[in-house]
């Protein structure tokens, strides 16, 4: 099934149509999530969907593809990010996640928002990555069976 | 009063799929009718005034269908013989 494309034309139009939508809908969701429904986590599952789909409709050597080494070593510097925004303010004398200690310019509620789009980031990378790398393993074990 | 006909409406359909999705003997009809458990399960949770909590299970619904398809394949047993 995931092996070879199995895209006919409708769902090549489809894939076309569908997939920059998505990635473009899963950043809006990441970035505004502060605001409305949705956040780091909902925009990393839209983000790996669109990949996810990619893989689905145009097999395995597909031009948008993250393969699952990839996907590890990126799932883990999300984690990184997130551990990287809690720990700083403990070294410019705040507490852990302590937003208005960060060191970056700007004041009060510029840097609350800084580090929750920082926080955003780290998990909208892990979920994707993680998301991603199931299939991945779904699909290889597929692959050594056939060539058994 | 529409509004909680509705809500009785999508409740009732939540609880028929779930004895369908029990019922069934056929695992890829109970993956596809998981996937309209998922979607009801999103318009009950958008009425009850989440639309967070709906977002998450609408995303989530679409990719664990994927998933299930594709660990379906390694199961020999598709339907009961």
């Amino acid at each position: 099934m995931l092996k070879k494309p199995f895209g006919g034309i409708i769902l090549n139009t489809a894939f076309r149509l569908i997939v920059p939508f998505t990635i473009v809908y899963g950043v809006y969701v990441l970035t505004h999530g502060e605001f409305s429904p949705g956040g780091g986590f909902q925009a990393g599952a839209l983000l790996a969907m669109g990949v996810v789909l990619s893989r689905l409709i145009q097999g395995e050597d597909t031009k948008f593809n993250i393969s699952g080494t990839t996907a590890v070593m990126l799932a883990g510097l999300g984690a990184f990010i997130y551990a990287v925004t809690g720990i700083l303010p403990l070294f410019f004398g705040g507490n852990f996640l302590e937003y208005s200690c960060l060191p970056f310019p700007g004041h009060g509620h510029e840097l609350h928002a800084t580090g929750i789009l920082l926080i955003e980031i780290g998990v909208t990378l892990t979920v994707m990555m993680t998301i991603i790398d199931i299939m991945d393993i779904l699909i290889k074990n597929e692959r050594e069976e056939e060539n058994e | 009063m529409q509004i909680l006909a509705l809500e009785a409406v999508i409740l009732l359909m939540l609880i028929f799929v779930t004895i369908a999705i029990i019922m069934t003997r056929d695992l890829l009809a109970a993956i596809v009718m998981f996937s309209a458990f998922s979607f009801l399960a999103v318009l009950g949770y958008f009425m009850m005034g989440a639309p967070d909590v709906a977002f998450t299970e609408a995303v989530i619904g679409t990719v664990s269908t994927i998933f299930l398809v594709a660990a379906l394949r390694k199961i020999d047993r598709w339907c009961k013989k």
